[in-house]
């Protein structure tokens, strides 16, 4: 099953199922068997922002007046951040396209990945402000432990599926020796590890963000570095859509509306999904711990952050057909949903330099009544 | 003209039952704002109908979405967040 970029078979995409089936020919989207990953373009896309429409030059000053336990939360928390979309601006692509076999799944995840870069390259905005030379923490992320360990347990779910998927697509089913190592190539071990690699994804965007966006946030309470507030509000808007996405994808498998082998797998790695999504919820504990190693910051601790994590964990595992792991019922960090709403996204684009407002426009609208005071 | 019987119902006062509380909606208002206004604790975030939180189950009656869903959400659920009662209706919060 060798990938092509263009099949040139006659397909049906209204019969072939969200993975594994023919590869995509024409991008074509006048008739959907998802209608919703459609949408989802549409509405990310108008969500579009650039790092440098956002004024991040008064958190220099603000940076300055952190003590040393909160600048370690707020560096740790920013390369924290720049790890998960280093992954996510790149993954998604590698190893859900060669897979994929409908038009307006593919577009989605390359428009889902696109933002992940945007992600990336606003913390490179963020950290260049604050430093004049922000290199000595980037290169601390591949040798910083704590992190390490994170980066592991996150990409070792694709880097499985991509291996496994370069086997298939190259030799086709079968066992094969590499270096040392036998694999099984199936269509059903593929789809198992698809539908992990997917669970992982699934708890990273709805778990891994979240410890770090309530530091950020809790920050801006107490209105210190708001430039970088903006900004992760911006982000905060993007990977609420993006969980949406994967909750589709998980949803439409486990309720038999796609492919029914993917229900079947659903139902029997539905232990494993658990344990992934319970994994998560623990590192992120770890990483409130790590966080908060040389003292908290005003108006959150360890504590009341773990408990936040077990909050949107029993609502994101609900969500995909999970029993909620936690006895908690109120929201810890009630005021973290006024940086989440969308509504307090929208700012005036005079007061916010948005970029429509930086380049010249033209108004291609013109009635006779523009006309009325004007002689020859 | 199903239309504009829909707008003329939901102007009219809605009730909505909640863990045995019923409370009366006010007109324009989503589920959301009416159980807001009321001092009950609902989960959301986006209020745009894309993120899900705000995910109730739907007992009983029937509503209207403002926006057009994102979210996932079962056949008997409903995002509070963008809907308005259309009857009187019943809601759970499910977790």
């Amino acid at each position: 099953m060798r990938y092509t970029t263009f099949n040139q078979k006659t397909i049906d995409t209204m019969i072939e199922p969200m993975f594994f089936g023919n590869s995509v020919n024409v991008a074509r989207y006048d008739q959907q068997k998802h209608p919703i990953f459609e949408k989802l373009i549409e509405k990310q896309i108008s969500f579009f922002w650039r790092p440098e429409e956002v004024d991040v030059s008064k958190d220099r000053v603000d940076f300055g007046k952190l003590s040393d336990a909160e600048k370690h939360i707020f560096i740790s928390n920013l390369k924290y951040q720049t790890l998960l979309d280093s992954i996510q601006g790149r993954s998604p692509n590698i190893a859900f396209l060669p897979i994929i076999s409908l038009p307006e799944l593919e577009t989605w995840v390359e428009t889902w990945s696109f933002f992940e870069t945007i992600h990336s390259r606003s913390y490179t905005h963020i950290l260049r402000n604050l430093f004049s030379d922000p290199s000595e923490i980037f290169d601390d992320i591949v040798v910083n432990e704590e992190i390490k360990r994170r980066a592991t347990d996150i990409s070792k779910y694709y880097d499985d599926l991509i291996f496994a998927t370069q086997l298939f697509q190259t030799r086709g089913e079968g066992t094969y020796e590499v270096e040392g190592e036998n694999h099984v190539i199936t269509m059903r071990e593929l789809k198992k590890k698809l539908f992990l690699c997917m669970n992982s994804v699934n708890a990273l965007e709805a778990i891994r963000f979240y410890v770090s966006f309530a530091c950020t946030f809790a920050f801006a309470e107490r209105e210190l570095m708001e430039g970088n507030s903006k900004i992760i509000r911006l982000i905060a808007r993007d990977e609420n859509i993006h969980l949406t996405s994967t909750q589709h994808i998980l949803n439409l498998w486990a309720k038999g509306k796609d492919d029914p082998e993917m229900a079947e797998i659903a139902l029997e790695c539905k232990d494993q999904a658990r344990e992934i999504f319970l994994t998560a919820v623990h590192q992120e504990k770890e990483w409130a711990k790590y966080l908060f190693k040389d003292g908290s910051m005003l108006g959150l601790n360890e504590e009341i952050l773990s408990s936040y994590v077990e909050f949107i964990a029993n609502q994101r595992m609900a969500a995909i057909g999970l029993k909620p792991e936690f006895e908690i019922k109120s929201n810890p960090l009630p005021w973290m949903n006024n940086y989440l709403s969308s509504d307090n996204v929208q700012v005036a684009p005079q007061e916010v330099e948005v970029s429509s407002y930086l380049v010249s426009q033209i108004n291609a609208e013109v009635s006779s009544d523009d006309f009325t005071d004007f002689d020859l | 003209m199903k239309n504009s019987l829909t707008i003329t119902d939901t102007t009219r006062i809605k009730s909505i039952s909640i863990g045995g509380k019923v409370i009366e909606t006010h007109e324009g208002e989503s589920v959301l704002e009416t159980l807001e206004r009321q001092n009950i604790e609902v989960n959301y975030n986006c209020r745009e109908g894309f993120c899900g939180v705000c995910r109730t189950k739907l007992l009983s009656g029937s509503v209207d979405y403002r926006i057009e869903p994102l979210a996932f959400i079962d056949d008997d659920e409903i995002l509070s967040c963008c809907t308005v009662p259309t009857s009187d209706i019943s809601i759970k919060f499910e977790y």
